[in-house]
């Protein structure tokens, strides 16, 4: 027991003269997160993705388009929508620019062919330089292509007379709209039952915006408890390596040369490991939730399911280690797997964005979606029980993993491995 | 009794014999010195000795029991002095030593005290909170002497201690050691310096290839050519066969012969007077003629065929 202690006390004074590992590992989720949070947010006070500015040209230049084009270009529109009524040839040039994110070409004729009944296309160029707005564009453009189908089936026959009534060429004729008001009328009578009042509405609600931490659920905390567990196994990985550096400056071989076994030395190691994940847990959580004004709703909860990751994670990056051989070839292994199954974990991303294959059959194998999926249940919901049993599963994966690394280690170390 | 024995030990590394039954033994106040080349076996027979290798063959008593019948027993009373630093560098010279201190078993109080003690008899007091990175390489050096001798350790193993230092901090380290064979140590030491080796150790074993060739006091060693002197002889020699010279292998062994020096030894006990009137003689035309106590460069010559530097 006074070895370990002396061993412990020796690594940890080692990491406090050479913290840059260690502060790199806890700044860096810290980034990622304030990143992420900042640009999506709910409380940064814009839909998170500017407007989308894209091109409208309207070669058909009928009442209808000048209806659609003045509907874009309305007050709740452009909350979201920057649309620029441009000719075509201006618009692709700055949609190849990279100036603006997509255009909608309304072709000519487009609303006589539509009102006869006559199949017709818009047209939309993307810009694949932007990522998301040209698809916003484009489901827009869906949208509006439904609605348009929609209305040509409900309307039928009458939609020739709607035609020849909106043509500008001749004089708008009064009574002749008044007939097929009458007549659209009937044909949307069936359909009062659903329209007034509708049959399926929602209610909105949104929350007074408050600077005072509080319950709610917070963008910040998920992220912080993604990229803890992928963090908190690259620190636990230093930590194990360290096996291998303490074979590289021959503290190793000296120790060998001393009356107490490896097994002493490896358990050090594995509890170094342990003390690190855990003081980093406790800056990365608690610096994280003063930074970005949140709190922590179940702090006992996530105690306990950081110790058993941290148990969980120290054997695992040793046994990763151990089964490397070698320190160069520990260091691309480890850092490749731990990647693998945070992303898989679902740490970098929400679970439900995954693959379904890798969502469905993977992610709930994997000890890193344990972790943070049972620590987001809690903060989401303090009443939440998940945290036992991920806490159970991480400590037994945890011993088996540890009891494995420590063999593996102690044959090879036996064997005379070397760095 | 010997403090430490090493019986007939072999280590094999696939198809090379790094060791190849080699013996010895150390007794208390005695540091027995094993002298050879890079690459001739002492580290191998060092780390036979302390428990990081198991011998293929043979076997090593410490204090009169078998180390493999009980390995934390022997390591106790061994402190080992790698070749190669093994000390941290985040740490300050000070903790270095407390730390293997603590961990050979000392207690927090002991450590300090026995830390501070070192640290003053290896001349470190002023720097021995500063971090070793700071440390010049014979500062070094000495902090990896001193983490082996906070036990006090009766049976010291040293492997080439002194290996990439300057002449006054080798002096030092060289100083210190007599200090510990002083008070009772026994020390296996390695070396490849022969001057160390003639300096400091009372007994010497001469090992190539994994092989000890010869073994003894100095004098024995020296003696082992067979003779008090040695003849250079210094002419024009390319060329020369001295082994087709008329009686001269009966009354001279070559030691060594390049294109302008001849080192022979005296057959038997000889008139040197008369030996250089025979050498003088010789069918060769010769600027110089010299005569010299042997060193252990011409007795590692003569067993090996090559020079200790070479």
């Amino acid at each position: 027991m006074k070895s370990l202690q002396t061993l412990l006390a020796k690594d940890l004074r080692r990491a406090w003269r050479n913290p840059v590992p260690w502060l790199v590992s806890i700044a860096v989720p810290l980034v990622i997160t304030a990143l992420i949070g900042v640009a999506f947010s709910p409380r940064a006070g814009s839909s998170g993705f500017g407007k989308v500015r894209f091109a409208l040209v309207d070669e058909d230049d009928s009442r209808f388009t000048r209806m659609i084009r003045d509907a874009l270009r309305g007050d709740e529109a452009g909350k979201y929508l920057d649309a620029e009524i441009l000719d075509r040839g201006e618009a692709v040039r700055r949609v190849t620019n990279n100036k603006l994110a997509a255009a909608v070409i309304i072709p000519k004729g487009f609303t006589k062919d539509y009102l006869r009944a006559r199949p017709v296309a818009l047209e939309l160029v993307k810009n694949p330089a932007q990522a998301i707005h040209p698809a916003i564009v484009e489901e827009g453009l869906g949208l509006l292509v439904s609605a348009l189908n929609a209305i040509a089936r409900t309307l039928g026959d009458d939609l020739a007379e709607w035609g020849a009534l909106l043509d500008g060429s001749e004089r708008f004729d009064f009574r002749a709209a008044g007939r097929l008001l009458e007549r659209t009328g009937d044909h949307l009578a069936p359909a009062k039952a659903y329209l007034n009042p509708p049959l399926v509405s929602y209610e909105g609600e949104t929350r007074a915006n408050t600077s005072r931490p509080g319950p709610a659920w917070s963008l910040f905390a998920f992220l912080l408890i993604g990229m803890g567990a992928m963090f908190f196994l690259y620190m636990a990985d230093n930590a194990m390596r360290d096996l291998y550096r303490e074979l590289r400056f021959r503290t190793l071989e000296r120790f060998q040369t001393l009356h107490e076994g490896l097994v002493v030395l490896i358990t050090a190691k594995v509890a170094f490991a342990m003390a690190v994940v855990v003081a980093g847990a406790v800056i990365l959580f608690g610096g994280g939730s003063l930074l970005f004004r949140f709190a922590w709703r179940q702090p006992l909860a996530l105690t306990v399911l950081v110790v058993a990751y941290a148990l969980f994670a120290a054997g695992f990056m040793g046994l990763l280690a151990a089964l490397a051989g070698n320190e160069r070839r520990a260091d691309i292994l480890n850092n490749v797997i731990v990647m693998v199954i945070s992303l898989a974990g679902g740490c970098m991303f929400p679970p439900q964005q995954l693959p379904a294959f890798m969502r469905d059959h993977l992610t709930p194998l994997l000890p890193t979606a344990w972790f943070a999926g049972a620590a987001r249940a809690v903060q989401d919901d303090p009443a939440s029980l998940a945290w036992v049993g991920a806490a159970g599963g991480l400590a037994g994966v945890g011993v088996i993993v540890l009891l494995l690394a420590a063999a593996l280690f102690r044959r090879r170390l036996q064997r005379g491995a070397r760095a | 009794m010997a403090l430490l024995q090493g019986n007939d030990l072999s280590k094999r590394f696939g198809e090379i014999l790094a060791v190849d039954r080699v013996s010895f033994e150390v007794s208390k106040g005695e540091i027995y010195g094993l002298l050879g080349p890079n690459g001739a076996g002492k580290t191998t027979t060092i780390s036979l000795v302390c428990g990081l290798l198991k011998p293929d063959g043979g076997n090593v008593v410490v204090n009169g029991s078998n180390f493999w019948s009980d390995p934390q027993a022997a390591r106790r009373i061994m402190g080992v002095v790698p070749q190669d630093l093994a000390i941290y560098e985040e740490l300050s010279g000070r903790e270095n030593l407390e730390f293997w201190g603590r961990i050979a078993g000392l207690s927090l109080r002991d450590a300090r005290a026995r830390a501070r003690e070192l640290l003053e008899a290896l001349s470190l007091v002023d720097r021995g909170n500063d971090s070793i990175k700071k440390y010049s390489g014979g500062m070094k050096r000495r902090v990896n002497l001193g983490c082996a001798l906070m036990h006090r350790p009766d049976l010291l193993l040293l492997d080439e201690p002194t290996v990439g230092i300057d002449p006054h901090a080798r002096a030092n380290i060289l100083d210190f050691i007599r200090g510990l064979v002083a008070d009772g140590a026994a020390i296996l030491y390695t070396t490849h310096y022969l001057e160390e080796a003639e300096m400091l150790c009372h007994r010497i074993g001469i090992i190539d290839h994994g092989r000890v060739l010869a073994e003894g006091t100095l004098a024995d060693l020296r003696q082992r050519l067979g003779e008090a002197q040695l003849f250079v002889i210094e002419g024009v020699l390319a060329g020369v066969e001295p082994e087709s010279w008329v009686g001269f292998a009966e009354r001279f062994r070559v030691i060594q012969k390049t294109d302008r020096q001849l080192t022979v030894a005296a057959v038997g006990q000889r008139d040197p007077a008369e030996c250089l009137k025979e050498l003088l003689a010789l069918p060769v035309r010769v600027e110089n003629v010299t005569l010299k106590r042997p060193s252990l460069n011409e007795t590692f010559l003569q067993l090996t065929g090559r020079e200790l530097r070479e």
